[in-house]
């Protein structure tokens, strides 16, 4: 394993934000730490990257305990969400920040820049401020500049969140593939379930400072194993056992035994079959058309279920539907 | 912690210390010299003597009444003024804004000066009318103060109204309220504490204020009087640190009451949004313009008569123009303006300094140091100058440091410096807080320490506050005089204490032309602020 967190603690004024995470990555991995604010996340990151120091745990780099090493020592290539250029330095000065610290020589801080500057896309744009450029092109400085100093490990956080919409699904492409390429290990904090799954080789979803669930994106997504990553990951129909028995008795086979209320029944909203059937129990109550799918809600059997249809679907509100469920996924209530 | 991002409190060293021998340690002494006798027993006769003597309490009621007089009419003026630059169509807002800064520039003596030329018993209107005129006294003073205060609550009521968004008074309007329920619905409340600390700002600087009362008070003594006479005139020190104690009493109440009412102030919207254009609206700019013509016409006219009398032959029964009272008839020639600039480039230079490592060190100090620091270093503003400038004569006269300091230009330049700390550790504080924290952890992770952090990431967003903590310390302390007034020595004059000198004793053209040559520095400063400031937001690339 590359990097090993080993229960790692932090509290703020009494307050756990981190109760006893442990995680690994693997060499060329990308990781995603996910999970809403106030999750412990970003403070997880920060102990990674040194700006925070644990309470207690420990942190392990290549077979190395780097638990109580200053930040400047760990070579760390970090990102931030915004504001983290140097306003009165040209884009190029800022990427050369890093080596220019460490006193290597003016003319390989130059070749490297420039290097840096065409990897990501920027080339030419060297002699430019911060301020005159783009949302998207400040955070490619960032990550050139993050890339500088060849570090052990990229540590980007939350890079795409002040991002427009547009240029964040391009720039979300550019950085996976910057990453294969170099192969180098990076965890990437995201509170965006959407670029989580789009991005990571494996997902750390955590919640209340605590981990919740680690896996691949296709684990996270079709075997949740608690509410909170159910409802946090995609969306979901959460139902009661008892709905279950009544509804669907087929998925009570595979219930892990236990009391009444400790699983709850996830069922993915493409998995819930809706089809007209004038003598259907189910009726529609709205209907949102989203072009390439609908998003149908549906009351049955006192209960309102959430299903996801192609967009050519024809429903109307107060249409007669029968329904049925194709697979779903036992969580801890 | 590990890294940049933890408190760098060793910059707080020297600021503390300065803080704890230039500012508490005076105090203290002056507060200490009030409960106790010539022999350093404790005593509580000083504060009994003061109701030995019916004219302490009488100055000291005296005190009161101009105070409240001059916050009751700077206060609604202040607002008119304010108004007109942010919420008129009004043409001309580059002359209000000119003349507000009149005041600024010159000792508030200078005012004072401008108003007995002007309306004394021998002034200008008295010669060119004939008409009886006698300004001495409270309405000389009340006038004097006002203008004096006006800047000050202009400056802070706009900077309420400049954080008011537009799009609070588009509600308004949309749901059918009329330019006046505007006013008072959503102008009004988000200036109350604004209003209230203004309020506060001159009631404290007018109780305490020794320029005008110097030269306009007369017969109309007030505490500020009685302190100096009571050092200057008797000597009598013990005396005179009561009566300091008595004039802090109620500038700390207000600064303290200040305080709560700022932190209680609403912030303003972080998104300022569309700037406000405001209506056309003919009657409500008549009523802003007719009052801002109330306000500044003396204001020009005082500042305008001071230039007049420097310019002629023997006030006033002379007027023939004449350059003579700028070359010749000073005493001293131009050695206390050379004085004064040499000081208050120090004070400036090291104010700076001092302030700048004092708001950096605390950006990331825990709570129980950055409480402590802050109130420390915000207190000044609660202590009047004469006080403290007394509390310099007490501590510094002997003991360990006289040799060193006393007498020195470096004593007056730390009496000056710790005067106006409070405000100049705040405008520094507030650039501070623009920088990004990302900024702070960019640089522990590209491997560079505290010095890196304020050169690269503390530097850029703060240099603009820097420049304008430096020149604000260099103007006040061009104009300072109730706290350097026990200071000057026979061989240490000082500009704006040679224009009090030169009025004490009748030669007004002289003082005049002193009075001047100190407004031009003040503008000459000005100028170079604004200039460098532009300079700085064309090369550099912050927001």
């Amino acid at each position: 394993m590359h990097l090993r967190i080993d229960d790692i603690a932090k509290s703020w004024d009494g307050h756990t934000v981190l109760d006893a995470v442990s995680f690994a990555a693997r060499e060329n991995e990308f990781v995603c730490l996910l999970g809403p604010s106030g999750c412990g996340k970003t403070t997880l990151l920060r102990i990674v990257a040194g700006l925070t120091a644990p309470d207690a745990g420990r942190i392990t780099l290549a077979g190395r305990d780097i638990t109580t090493l200053p930040a400047r020592e760990r070579r760390m290539g970090l990102v931030f969400q915004a504001y983290s250029l140097f306003p009165d330095m040209t884009a190029a000065a800022n990427i050369g920040y890093p080596m220019r610290l460490r006193r290597e020589p003016p003319a390989k801080i130059a070749a490297r820049c420039s290097e840096l500057l065409e990897r990501v896309g920027l080339g030419g744009l060297g002699s430019r401020f911060p301020d005159e450029l783009s949302g998207g092109q400040q955070q490619r400085v960032a990550l050139a500049r993050a890339l500088a100093t060849e570090p052990a490990m990229l540590l980007l956080d939350e890079p795409l969140s002040a991002l427009d919409p547009a240029i964040r699904g391009q720039l979300r492409s550019e950085i996976r593939l910057l990453q294969r390429t170099l192969g180098i290990p990076t965890i990437m904090v995201t509170h965006d379930q959407e670029e989580a799954l789009a991005m990571a080789d494996t997902i750390v979803c955590m919640n209340h400072g605590r981990i919740e669930q680690i896996g691949t994106p296709r684990d996270l997504y079709e075997r949740p194993r608690s509410r909170f990553v159910a409802e946090f990951v995609g969306r979901a129909n959460l139902l009661s056992t008892a709905f279950v028995r009544d509804t669907m008795p087929g998925f009570l086979e595979r219930r892990p035994p236990g009391g009444e209320a400790t699983y709850e029944f996830c069922l993915r909203p493409e998995d819930v079959l809706v089809q007209s059937d004038a003598h259907g129990e189910a009726v529609v109550e709205d209907f949102v058309f989203l072009g390439n799918l609908a998003r149908v809600t549906v009351a049955w059997r006192g209960r309102r279920l959430l299903a996801e249809l192609r967009g050519n679907s024809t429903l109307a509100r107060g249409e007669a539907v029968s329904v049925d469920a194709l697979r779903g996924a036992w969580v801890c209530a | 912690m590990t890294s940049a991002r933890a408190p760098a409190l060793w910059l707080l060293v020297l600021p503390a210390l300065g803080l704890a021998l230039f500012f508490l340690h005076p105090l203290a002494t002056v507060l200490w010299r009030s409960v106790t006798d010539a022999q350093g027993a404790f005593t509580a006769g000083n504060y009994l003597r003061l109701f030995d003597d019916p004219g302490l309490p009488r100055a000291a009621l005296r005190s009161l009444a101009i105070g409240i007089a001059t916050t009751a009419c700077c206060v609604p003026l202040g607002l008119a003024l304010a108004m007109a630059l942010h919420r008129s169509r009004l043409p001309g807002k580059a002359f209000i804004r000119g003349a507000l800064l009149l005041p600024m520039l010159a000792p508030s003596l200078v005012l004072g000066l401008g108003l007995v030329c002007l309306l004394g018993r021998n002034g200008l209107v008295h010669r060119l009318t004939g008409a009886t005129t006698d300004i001495y006294g409270f309405w000389g003073l009340l006038i004097a103060n006002t203008l004096y205060g006006l800047p000050q609550v202009v400056i802070i009521v706009s900077a309420a109204l400049a954080r008011t968004p537009a799009r609070h008074y588009d509600a308004a309007a949309s749901m059918g309220a009329t330019p006046w329920r505007q006013f008072l619905d959503v102008t009004l409340p988000r200036l109350r504490f604004a209003l209230l600390a203004a309020a506060f700002l001159v009631f404290t600087e007018t109780l305490t204020d020794f320029g005008s009362a110097v030269v306009v008070g007369g017969n109309y003594r007030v505490l500020a009087m009685e302190i100096y006479s009571e050092v200057v005139g008797q000597l009598d020190f013990g005396m005179g640190a009561t009566l300091g104690v008595v004039l802090l009493a109620p500038a700390l109440l207000s600064v303290w009451l200040a305080r709560i009412a700022r932190r209680r102030q609403d912030s303003g919207d972080a998104m300022p949004g569309r700037m406000l254009l405001p209506a056309k609206h003919a009657w409500r700019d008549a009523a802003l313009g007719a009052l801002s013509l109330v306000a500044l016409l003396p204001m020009v006219a005082v500042v305008a008569t001071v230039a007049y009398v420097s310019v002629v032959k023997l006030w006033p029964y002379d007027r023939t123009l004449t350059l003579a009272n700028y070359t010749s008839g000073m005493p001293d020639g131009y050695g206390p303006v050379a004085t004064s600039l040499g000081m208050s480039f120090l004070a400036a230079c090291a104010g700076s300094v001092l302030v700048f490592a004092l708001a950096a060190g605390l950006r990331r100090a825990p709570r129980g140091v950055a409480r402590p620091m802050q109130f420390l270093a915000s207190l000044p503003a609660a202590v009047p100058g004469m006080v403290l400038g007394l509390g310099y004569v007490l501590a510094f006269d002997r003991g360990v440091l006289s040799g060193w300091f006393y007498g020195g230009i470096a004593i007056v330049a730390f009496c000056s410096l710790y005067h106006y700390h409070a405000q100049a550790f705040l405008a520094m504080q507030t650039g501070m807080r623009q920088v990004p924290d990302a900024l702070d952890d960019a640089v522990a992770v590209c491997g560079g320490g505290t010095g890196h952090v304020l050169r690269d990431a503390v530097m850029p967003f703060v240099a603009p506050a820097a420049i304008s903590t430096f020149f604000y310390l260099f103007m006040r302390s061009m104009v300072t005089l109730s706290g350097v007034i026990f200071l000057v020595t026979p061989d240490l004059g000082l500009a704006s204490v040679t224009v009090m000198r030169l009025d004490e004793n009748g030669f007004l053209a002289q003082a005049a032309a002193y009075a001047m040559c100190v407004v031009l520095a003040g503008a000459l400063a000005l100028g170079a602020m604004r200039l460098i400031l532009h300079v700085l937001k064309e090369r550099r690339h912050v927001a």
